[in-house]
């Protein structure tokens, strides 16, 4: 081997301020990324509180535990914090943290830009539950005009709402920048994209669809809050302006981030299961090109949300088409990770287990809405609690049960300790348990008996009381398991047992970095060969330390 | 809940469609996962096979997946369209509608809904229409989105400020059907709720003669006081 090259190795120098200080003040991608993530899952817990208050009130039929205005307060807030606030953050403090690392750079692009991203989502995180000292919005889920508009609803929640998402989305549009940039030039030598992880592909295909869709969000905000406050007809009818409109724009980014979450999802489950196997990938690039066509046929497919509207017929059968065209890609990824376990050497750790959770909840999720996006069946269903079922196996799927999957592998990289494994076990049975007994009830409340959506009450006779009784059970179950992660996670941060710095055998560049990583990633930048850097790597070593002995034995005298 | 509308009854079967389709993928999808996991787990120590799959293996799934698709896809086109075919009213049905629907004006307001017939009557809340009679529900709204929704009778339409959406139906048994509204309309939505009381073109035409009287009466002890100075 040729002689190393000189390196300026920085390491070990004081730190002056307090650690907290160090934290808010970095524009490392992986101080940004570590706090997103940890903030994410920390509103994680707050939509979780929520959403259990919601089910509670919707134990029995008629129940007065939480009042119309609060039940509805409670609705809106669980909304964006579930949506803007957990899953969107989290896919992107994944993206933040290990996509540099993945690629093999030694920073961002545009550091302070993706340093402004995170702290305008902190922000958007802040006016949403300040809201709570003036009035949180009573405007619903996806707050549609013209009920948000000042007419119907005067108090400022809306506003606050308003602020809140359009800070947060406006933050999440810049770290897309950055991470564009960043994967566009900062790769080390050899690593060309067709040799890039399959997680920095979903993070580079995120990025590019949040740069699509996140505008059209805050375009949306923006005209809102015009018609709030400035007198605004963006979506006033009689006008000139039109309810449609906030229809069309806010459906564009909900249903870009219900594909951005899965295309997370299944990015990270695409890295965990051949490492966990033993074996490649079964098809790169047809996975690749999978996620890719989920985001551009995906989104297109937002009109599926307005099949009730007055749009024309047409339009619903483009949406159709839309949606049942994802069949194709989303088969194939599912195909190309139950190929590459079959013939593998299954090392049933955490974040497989979760893994392949989340293949199972994913599966379910996306199959119900193939069925809801038959235009006549949407007829019936939509707006039912057989959506609601539908996107939370999805959207569950994808962003608690993927997001653990990925926070149990990258854990220890992050922290340097590995999390526990019995209590991952334990939580991820409680975790299945819960999921099933909470959504599948509500797939028959809403298809037998058409129980809609967002009510605060369900009446008695309607025949829906055992499945709401049963789904309430199921959000406690499901509630616990995520908290037991979320407990394991803060114990193990300090007390887990001491990981190595390729714990699992990974193929990615992250695994040649310490952990947790130097501030500069790495000290010697790798030269890629292949698709799987790290094995290669590994190969290279081995075979070096077994010439070294070989000529150590030669050069030992016969005796 | 049976459906009791041509239409409804080809939307349950298409409902029925899918979910037999959905259930079998999801079996497929989740068995051949279980299968996967439980027969390669735990062989730690063997070093596997270091197989990719050849681009020929992913055509073929995708050809596969991608005829599904096109069967789901036209199976969902035909019940659809037969789903928006406009029935004709049958014998038994109200003689003035046969040769064009019983046009009817559904407003929805926060939180309820208001019924406009022909001949100027109108209802809150219950809307009264004859047996087999083809009905067109014109629906408007005048402050937010609503959707009105009677799964048994007919397929669910929003009400948009400044739009018209329309619902078609033809109900074919006498009976009373439950609806309820489906888009999140403000504080009171979960009780803003409607029913459809379906009856012989007789007890119709009594109906709104009926209205149309009390209606009529209201106005004229209104105009009553008026006049005695009651009301300024």
């Amino acid at each position: 081997m040729s002689a190393a090259r000189p390196e300026v190795v920085a390491d070990g120098f004081s730190r002056r301020r307090p650690r907290w200080v160090e934290l808010v003040t970095s524009a490392d991608h992986k101080d940004v990324g570590r706090v997103m993530i940890v903030a994410a899952l920390g509103f994680l817990f707050i939509a979780l509180v929520e959403f259990v208050l919601m089910r509670l009130q919707l134990a029995v039929p008629e129940n007065s535990l939480l009042s119309p205005v609060t039940f509805n307060r409670m609705l809106s807030l669980y909304g964006a914090t579930a949506i803007f606030i957990f899953a969107i953050p989290l896919a992107l403090g994944f993206f933040y943290y290990l996509a540099p690392l993945q690629i093999g750079a030694r920073g961002t692009a545009l550091p302070r830009l993706g340093q402004l991203g995170l702290w305008l989502y902190i922000a958007g995180a802040t006016v949403l539950y300040a809201g709570f000292l003036f009035t949180p919005s009573e405007a619903g889920v996806n707050p549609l005009a013209p009920l948000s508009e000042l007419a119907f609803l005067p108090n400022n929640g809306v506003d606050a709402w308003a602020a809140a998402t359009g800070l947060a989305t406006l933050g999440f549009v810049l770290i897309a920048i950055n991470l564009v940039a960043t994967m566009r030039k900062m790769r080390a030598p050899g690593m060309a994209w067709r040799r890039l992880p399959v997680f920095a592909w979903s993070a580079a295909i995120g990025s590019w669809l949040l740069l699509m869709i996140g505008p059209v969000m805050l375009a949306a905000i923006t005209m809102l809050l015009i018609d709030r406050n400035f007198d605004g007809i963006f979506f006033a009818d009689g006008s000139g302006g039109a309810p449609l409109l906030w229809e069309h724009m806010s459906w564009i980014f909900f249903t870009g981030a219900y594909m951005l979450i899965l295309i997370t999802a299944l990015g990270a489950i695409a890295e965990i299961v051949p490492v966990f196997s033993g074996k490649p990938l079964f098809n790169r690039g047809a996975v690749i090109g999978s996620l890719l066509a989920i985001a551009v046929i995906g989104t297109l497919a937002w009109m599926q949300n307005m099949m009730t509207a007055p749009i024309g017929i047409g339009w619903m059968y483009f949406a159709m088409i839309m949606s049942l065209a994802l069949i194709v890609p989303f088969g194939l990824i599912l195909f190309n990770l139950i190929a590459t376990m079959v013939g593998g050497a299954l090392h049933m750790r955490a974040p497989l287990l979760f893994a392949v959770g989340a293949i199972s909840m994913i599966s379910i999720g996306i199959t119900a809405e193939m069925v809801h996006s038959m235009v006549a069946v949407s007829w019936r269903l939509h707006n039912t609690m057989d959506a609601t079922a539908a996107t939370h196996f999805a959207l569950v799927g994808g962003s608690i049960f993927g997001g653990f999957a990925a926070l149990h592998y990258w854990f220890p990289k992050m922290t340097g300790r590995t999390m526990g494994e019995t209590l991952a076990r334990f939580s991820f049975w409680t975790m299945v348990t819960g999921t099933l007994l909470t959504f599948v009830p509500l797939f028959f409340a809403g298809a037998d008996h058409g129980q809609v959506v967002d009510a605060y009450k369900f009446f008695d006779g309607t025949g829906v009381n055992a499945e709401n009784l049963i789904a309430t059970v199921g959000a406690f179950v499901l509630a616990i398991g995520i908290l037991l992660t979320l407990a394991n996670g803060m114990l193990s941060r300090t007390g887990g047992a001491r990981a190595g710095h390729d714990q699992w055998g990974g193929d990615s560049l992250e695994w040649f970095a310490l952990s947790p990583p130097e501030p500069h990633n790495f000290d010697v930048l790798p030269d890629v060969r292949s698709d799987r850097p790290m094995r290669d790597i590994r190969a290279a070593i081995a075979n070096r330390s077994r010439r070294a002995e070989r000529a150590a034995r030669e050069t030992q005298p016969v005796a | 809940m049976a459906p009791h509308s041509p239409g409804t009854d080809q939307i349950d079967t298409l409902l029925w469609i899918g979910f037999v389709v959905a259930a079998i993928a999801i079996v497929a999808i989740n068995g051949a996962l279980i299968y996967a996991v439980r027969r390669y787990r735990g062989a730690r120590d063997t070093d596997p096979r270091q197989v990719r799959g050849g681009r020929r293996t992913q055509f073929r799934v995708g050809a596969l997946l991608s005829l599904f698709a096109m069967a789901v896809l036209i199976v969902s086109l035909v019940y659809t369209e037969k789903a928006r075919e406009t029935p004709t009213t049958g014998s038994a049905g109200l003689a003035s509608a046969r040769s064009e629907p019983l046009r009817i004006e559904a407003t929805g307001q926060q939180w309820l809904w208001r019924y406009d017939y022909p001949n100027a009557a109108f209802s809150y809340y219950k809307l009264v229409v004859p047996v087999d009679t083809t009905i067109e529900l014109g629906l408007v709204s005048t402050d937010v989105i609503h959707t009105w929704d009677v799964p048994q009778l007919a397929a669910k339409r929003d009400a948009v400020p400044g739009k018209t959406n329309h619902v078609v139906f033809r109900a074919d048994e006498e009976g009373a059907y439950d609806g309820q509204s489906a888009t999140f309309s403000g504080q009171a939505y979960a009780a803003m709720r409607t029913e459809v009381d379906v009856v012989s073109p007789q007890e119709y035409k009594d109906f709104i003669a009926e209205q149309k009287a009390g209606i009529q009466a209201a106005q004229d002890r209104v105009v009553g006081l008026i006049k005695e100075g009651e009301v300024p």
